[in-house]
């Protein structure tokens, strides 16, 4: 894509002056002064002018000259070359890999620029070290590689995306997820299962004001910018990825009861299900272990076919994937086929374009993240070790405690969703040609995504047994969604003298999302159909009635703003914005908002006092912005009005009451101040950045909290204040860089701190919300809870400490104190490569430090009035008799679960990736036709090193809730072929 | 080149909700504003039973008392209530605060300008406004069963805040138990004045009683009065009532607990499919989980053999198959199939719709019934004493009559006589949410004999704190004038 950019830009040019001047003919080969081979898509440019000419597939090119300039060579990721012409008409050139790191092009999608100008925040992930991460979600594949993006998986479901957070919590109520633009188009967050990764060219990630200016009224929470793969003209390339793997679940750290414990432990409470001796024999004979009852190996299998090239002005690129991966949870998985097709063409002052993907997933789920009886992820810790999920005739058990047998929830039922997802765009550019540098462009995109969710509750499960009617349900929702972006702009570039270079943007742009769904759900199951075809129609009589539903959604926005970059001496970069957004979610007077930012780089280098010392920096720049963004998303569609819903009684429909009015609602804005060093030294192979940040976000969208004798709880209003500020420090390199060998390593590392620096008025500086607090000076959603301070060894109570301090058996939420911050101050990721005569290992960790979490999870096995199911082994060492010193207290007494007993670390340290790759020689390959060959092997999550007591401490939020799906370990063995 | 300018791009408007400013502007949206309010009730913190909590007004009061039994089926839920280990940060009872603060705050919204649009058709203004004033009144005074801290009618002890307007921003401190009923009362005596003069001749058609008519309010009226100690009045109403509805004859009775019946329904709230339940936290019947029992001490109080209700109240159920043979929970006989254990429990089949062979909770809310009038003015006359006592006794025995065949009316007095009647309640009214409160208003004194979890409080004093619900910490800490107020004791 760099390449291509570039390209196209000088294409622009060619084709607006080409007819200026035309002497005679210059022509010659560009190769790598690595070893030898075309280059294809050179770019060479007559020094001075707009004349340009690219290399072909062969590496060679012509132009057009006058008299004896300089031609100049540039190609991305190699030094540029300059030959003065002289009476030469061959000119072969070979050039050699870059040294600087500074020269890439960075897409931000409205602008392209070069790396070197960027006065903002901006962090690249090269879209090839992620493609081949088997994960349904490509957002869990960010996970440690850029600074300043914290990347959470939430739930190891294949396909369930990542909880991603640009530079910490940002709001409180709002939405804090980054902004995702695919190739100019706003695609869905959290809502990745049915892209290919593999598509993908590059990952941006824009931090701070100046670099999201460009998309000010969403970018309050970074963007990501997505650039998807083109075409190259002259180079037809076929690619074939295959992979297959395995997964399983990660180590269990809570261990529950075996069954010789937990019969022990109900013998010791007074025997409840009244055991006699015989029972006790025939169950003491039976230790199921319910985690090999509904854990399975998963499975991946994906194939991605891709063709590029192009020929002439017109480049494309086409690809079509297979991805199919079944989860450690029995049932669940997920099937994609996608496929792309980007074209680009031009056609005289011309430029005009498609890019658009499509596919299909099928997603199967189960229920997680709550502490629903019937979720097989919970019954894995719930199950009793002496039950069986099977009888001896191979039927369904019953559960002694009246529990679902959740195998058969598991296994009867189903809940799938299928999702169809189009995203595509297509633009024209047009270069003016009678005024120099003006260029006009319109770009549109959108994002169509299709939600089917089906489940269906066999009539002899329990939770087909409590349907409406008693007899198993099968509901069908349908819901689409369509997001549309149009961006017209309008700008104009031109370099004044030899110092001078200056360009500015007017942009117009909207964003029209809206959503319809409607469903149904029907009862009577038990004919031969698990369908639609298998509903008993309902009559007043059979208690059949079907439900049905349907609803749905708009919002909008529009924005007006402008960019203008200055450039002097190629040495001092001036970026300046300036917009105005309206967003139709707020009060009437309230819609729009104005936002700006201004940023300035510096490369120190250039500097002519630096000469001395470029052997040691080979590039050094300094950058400081400073700037607003709004953000709107995350509340309601029309959190600013009074609202009534439809309600029905008595067979009547009316209206009720469903939303306060608050028509001073307005934008929460987001002030960030950056600053930072990039650097790059030992002849450019060792890059690094260091940056500060400083994040406040006012008029925060809060709850403020109303009277319950309003019948409500809170509402919406812009109140507070919240500051995220920290480092950010990146490296990577190649430590050592032979012929044969070369051996790298990167590390980035985020610090973040979270403070609330203003709540609400009126001297109210605090805010409780079940097991968090927000308090002025402290992190959003500190823990609040009192303080468990052991078990008193004389009657086994819980002790707790008072707000005083004083030891207490009285529990009392006034006694309630700040117990850790549920914000993630440290995290970051580093790894290693080292790549010897084709051979390539590469490992890479990801870690989080500082946060802590509430296990409710824990809770769920460690209340001991939840005796009729299986229980924590650490109720082993219950306090039993006066005198035990322990830390679990008597069952007997009263169980809280508020307290700082279920407080855990979140501390982890992950092995996230190891792949080990061989290369065929490329002479070897080509004696086969083939261009190239890689086979490999890699291991996903493969150890991680925690304490916390659960399948995985990555969590977002405050609270484990329970029925987690673990992130998968997976190995994978995988062949790329390019031809 | 297309430069979008125009701004109504984000003028979008909602299109499956009304604003404020489009509706309030007739009558006829006054009427769904008041549909609005009735269908409140149904909240789970008001009659509704959530999968894990409240039914706060409907079946909890049963739960919180001697009537009904936790069992290890219901797996620990309502574990706060039941056991009362309730403190001020406890969940459902903030969410039974809000949910009766919800329905006020409805009923507000009907009663706002309602005089002014309706000017033409005062009759009209009439039906709606006197249902809006009966669901106001009848809320704050469900509050005050929970809240307050006597039932006295005078008590300068702590009540409710009041709320007679929309205005959520407003603060409002509890007003005393006094102040508390001279609002309820006024509301009711408005409402009572409002219902009997309006443009229908019948609020409720003859096959449907989901409204609160004039009927409803005297009823209302009634149990209001017998809380209040104004024993006169809680006669008066009860016998305005009893005049218009007398009890179900034994034929008809039966049929009131499965909706084939109106005889004696005085008010019954609406529950259709897919709208929830009131009963699943008792016996939720299509998964089989039979969460509370009727009690052992409650079922003694009963003749089986000619207590028309016992066989209509409580039914036995099987569990579904457990095998191997194993009580679900002790004290339960075994019953030995082929399959494994059958095991027979006795449900309250007051919260079950019994359809051939399958089971659910789809059962109307009997909110108020005859049965309860004649109790009420049984007390209210036992109370009075003197020649009204005797009154009091043949209210009970005719009551008795028409429950129990071959009855032989007895004859009590004094104390004997209120115990009878006590008795009475638990066993004309059980399920039906009032045990709590009779035992909050009469001895303050909760002795459970019948146990089947060993975590099951047994006892609950006179002088308990428990007896009155604290403020919900999120209103303490969001409402200055009441943070000053919590309910004494916590």
């Amino acid at each position: 894509m760099k390449k291509h950019v570039l390209l196209f830009l000088f294409l622009l040019n060619v084709l607006g002056f080409s007819a200026m001047a035309q002497n005679r003919t210059i022509s010659g080969r560009v190769v790598s002064a690595a070893d030898g081979l075309a280059l294809p898509g050179v770019s060479v440019v007559v020094k001075g002018t707009t004349i340009g000419a690219s290399t072909d597939v062969e590496g060679r090119y012509q132009i057009s000259v006058t008299g004896s300039p300089t031609l100049v060579f540039t190609f991305i990721g190699f030094s540029p070359r300059e030959e003065i012409v002289g009476t030469r008409s061959i000119i072969d050139v070979r050039l050699a890999d870059d040294a600087k790191a500074l020269q890439e092009v960075v897409v931000t999608s409205y602008t392209t620029q070069n790396k070197r100008e960027v006065t903002g925040s901006i962090a690249t992930v090269k879209a090839n070290e992620i493609a081949s991460y088997p994960l349904g979600s490509f957002d869990q594949a960010l996970q440690g590689k850029a600074p300043g993006i914290l990347v959470q998986a939430n739930s190891g479901q294949p396909g369930a995306a990542a909880n991603v957070l640009i530079r910490g919590t940002g709001s409180l109520l709002g939405s804090n997820q980054p902004l995702y633009i695919l190739d100019g188009v706003e695609i869905s967050a959290s809502d990745f299962a049915t892209l290919n990764p593999a598509d993908f060219e590059s990952l941006n990630i824009l931090k701070d004001a100046s670099s999201t200016a460009p998309y000010g009224s969403r970018g309050a929470n970074g963007v990501i910018v997505i650039t998807s793969k083109r075409g190259k003209v002259g180079t037809t390339r076929i690619n074939y990825d295959v992979q297959y793997g395995l997964s399983k679940a990660p180590e269990n750290r809570l261990r529950v009861m075996n069954t010789q414990e937990k019969l022990d432990y109900e013998l010791s409470q007074g025997n409840p299900y009244e055991w006699t001796d015989e029972d006790l024999a025939r169950l003491r004979q039976i230790n199921t272990n319910w985690e090999d009852v509904f854990f399975q190996t998963g499975k991946t299998s994906s194939h991605t076919l891709s063709a590029s090239g192009g020929a002439g002005k017109t480049t494309y690129f086409l690809s079509g994937s297979i991805f199919d991966q079944t989860g450690t949870v029995r049932t669940t998985g997920l099937k994609r086929y996608t496929g792309r097709a980007n074209v680009t063409s031009e056609a005289g002052n011309f430029q005009f374009g498609l890019n658009s993907t499509f596919g299909v997933s099928k997603f199967s789920g189960t229920s997680e993240a709550n502490t629903g009886i019937a979720a097989p992820l919970n019954a894995v810790r719930w199950s009793n070790p002496y039950e069986t999920p099977y009888d001896e005739e191979g039927n369904y058990t019953e559960i002694y405690s009246g529990q679902p047998n959740a195998l058969q929830e598991l296994l009867e039922n189903s809940n799938s969703r299928r999702q169809l997802k189009g995203v595509g765009n297509v633009f024209v550019g047009y270069t003016v040609p009678f005024i120099q540098g003006l260029s006009l462009r319109t770009n549109w995109g959108g994002d169509f995504t299709a939600n089917e969710n089906t489940t269906f509750f066999n009539p002899t499960t329990a939770s087909g047994s409590s349907a409406t009617g008693g007899s198993g349900s099968f509901a069908r929702n349908y819901g689409s969604n369509f997001r549309y972006t149009g961006t017209t702009s309008i700008s104009f570039k031109r370099d004044i003298g030899a110092d001078h270079t200056f360009s500015i943007g007017l942009f117009n742009e909207i964003v029209n999302n809206t959503g319809r769904n409607f469903g149904f759900t029907g009862y009577g199951l038990g004919g031969a159909f698990q369908n639609e075809a298998g509903i008993t129609p309902g009559t007043s009589d059979n208690g059949f009635i079907p439900a049905v539903n349907g609803n749905g959604f708009e919002n909008a926005l529009l924005s007006y703003f402008t960019i203008v970059n200055y450039g002097f001496k190629n040495r001092y970069f001036l970026d300046l914005s300036a917009r105005r957004d309206g967003s139709s979610r707020f009060g009437a007077d309230r819609r729009f908002a104005n936002f700006g930012s201004v940023g300035l780089s510096w490369i120190v280098t250039a500097e002519p006092f630096m000469e001395g010392l470029t052997n040691i920096f080979n590039e050094l720049k300094y950058k400081i912005s400073y700037g607003s963004a709004g953000n709107q998303n995350g509340i309601g569609n029309f959190e600013a009005r009074e609202l009534f819903g439809r309600a029905v009684y008595n067979g009547v429909s009316g209206l009720v009451q469903t939303q306060l009015a608050n028509p001073e609602l307005q934008w929460e804005r987001k002030t960030t101040f950056n600053t930072g060093i990039e650097l790059a030294t030992l002849q450019g192979r060792v890059r690094s950045t260091i940056e500060y940040y400083n994040a406040v976000t006012s008029d925060l969208f809060l709850n403020r909290q109303l009277s319950r004798t309003s019948g409500y709880n809170d509402i919406t209003t812009n109140i507070g204040e919240l500051r995220n500020r920290g480092v950010e420090f990146s490296l990577e390199g190649d430590l050592v860089k032979t012929p044969s060998l070369t051996w790298s390593a990167n590390v980035s590392l985020t610090y973040n701190q979270n403070e609330i620096t203003k709540l609400i008025g009126g001297g109210q500086t605090e805010q409780i919300d079940g097991i968090t607090i927000n308090r002025v000076g402290e992190p959003l959603n500190t823990l609040y809870l009192v303080r468990f301070a052991g078990v008193n060894p004389v009657n086994g109570n819980a002790q707790y400490l008072t707000k005083d301090g004083e030891i207490t058996e009285q529990y009392d939420p006034a006694d309630r104190v700040l117990a850790g911050s549920t914000q993630v101050p440290f995290f970051g990721g580093f790894g290693s490569s080292l790549n010897f005569r084709g051979f390539e290992v590469n490992a890479f960790f990801s870690f989080v430090k500082g946060n802590k979490i509430y296990n409710n999870e824990r809770s769920n096995i460690i209340n001991p009035t939840y005796l009729w199911d299986n229980l924590s082994a650490e109720l082993t060492r219950e306090w039993k008799k006066s005198g035990d010193i322990t830390d679990v207290p008597y069952s007997a007494s009263e169980y809280q679960a508020e307290v700082t007993r279920l407080v855990e670390s979140g501390d982890f340290l992950r092995l996230r990736n190891l792949n080990v790759a061989y290369n065929l020689p490329k002479h070897w390959a080509q004696s086969i036709k083939v261009q190239s060959i890689r086979v490999y092997a890699q291991g996903q999550n493969l150890k991680t090193w925690t304490k916390f007591m659960g399948w995985d401490p990555e969590i977002t939020g405050a609270s484990l809730i329970g029925a987690q799906y673990p992130a998968l370990r997976t190995v994978t063995f995988g062949l790329s072929v390019g031809f | 080149m297309v430069f979008t300018a125009c701004e109504d791009i984000i003028d979008v408007d909602p299109e499956f909700q009304k604003e404020r400013s489009q509706i309030f502007k007739n009558l006829e949206e006054y009427e769904y504003a008041l549909t609005g309010a009735y269908s409140l009730f149904r909240q789970t913190g008001y009659f509704g039973s959530g999968g894990q909590t409240t039914g706060s007004w409907s079946v909890l009061p049963d739960m919180m008392t001697d009537n009904l039994v936790q069992t290890g089926e219901d797996l620990g839920n309502w574990t706060n209530q039941v056991n009362y280990f309730y403190a001020s940060d406890d969940s459902d009872i903030e969410i039974a605060w809000t949910a009766a603060y919800g329905v006020i705050n409805q009923a507000n919204l009907v009663l706002t300008n309602i005089d002014q649009i309706g000017a033409a058709e005062p009759k009209r203004v009439n039906r709606i406004k006197g249902q809006a004033l009966a669901i106001r009144a009848m809320a704050h005074f469900d509050l005050l069963r929970y809240w307050g801290e006597s039932y006295e009618r005078n008590s300068s002890a702590k009540g409710v805040p009041y709320k007679t307007e929309f205005s959520p921003e407003e603060l409002p401190a509890r007003l005393s138990v006094k102040e508390t009923y001279d609002k309820i009362f006024q509301d009711m005596t408005a409402a009572e004045a409002a219902l009997s003069d309006i443009d229908v001749p019948s609020i409720n058609a003859s096959t449907n009683r989901g409204y609160i008519d004039l009927l409803v309010v005297r009823a209302l009226m009634a149990r209001m009065n017998l809380y209040a100690k104004e024993y006169a009045a809680a006669e008066n109403y009860a016998t305005l009532v009893i005049d218009a509805k007398p009890l179900a004859s034994k034929t008809e009775f039966p049929g009131i607990w499965s909706d084939a019946s109106l005889a004696e329904v005085i008010w019954s709230v609406t529950f259709s499919a897919g709208q929830g339940d009131y009963g699943s936290g008792v016996h939720a019947a299509s998964s089989n989980r039979n969460r509370f029992r009727p009690s052992q001490e409650l079922l003694n109080l009963y003749d089986p053999a000619n207590d028309i209700r016992f066989p209509v109240y409580f039914a036995t159920r099987q569990s579904q198959n457990v095998n191997p043979p194993r009580p679900i929970y002790p004290g339960t006989p075994l019953v030995y199939t082929s399959g494994g254990t059958l095991i027979t429990r006795r449900i309250l089949s007051k919260v079950v719709r019994t359809n051939g062979t399958r089971y659910d909770n789809q059962l109307n809310w009997k909110a108020l019934r005859t049965g309860e009038m004649y109790l009420i003015r049984a007390e209210a006359r036992a109370m009075q004493g003197g020649a009204k006592a005797v009154l009091g006794l043949a209210d009970l025995n005719t009551l008795r009559a028409a429950r129990i065949n071959n009855y032989v009316p007895q004859v009590l007095a004094g104390q004997n006589l209120l115990d009878a009647i006590e008795n009475e309640r638990r066993r004309e009214l059980v399920g039906e949410g009032h045990r709590w409160f009779d035992l909050k208003r009469t001895s303050r004194f909760i002795d459970r004999e019948d146990i089947t979890l060993n975590f099951t409080a047994a006892q609950l004093d006179p002088n308990a704190r428990e007896w009155t619900w604290p403020i919900p910490q999120v209103e303490i800490d969001a409402n200055p004038n009441i943070s000053g107020q919590q309910t004494t004791g916590y």
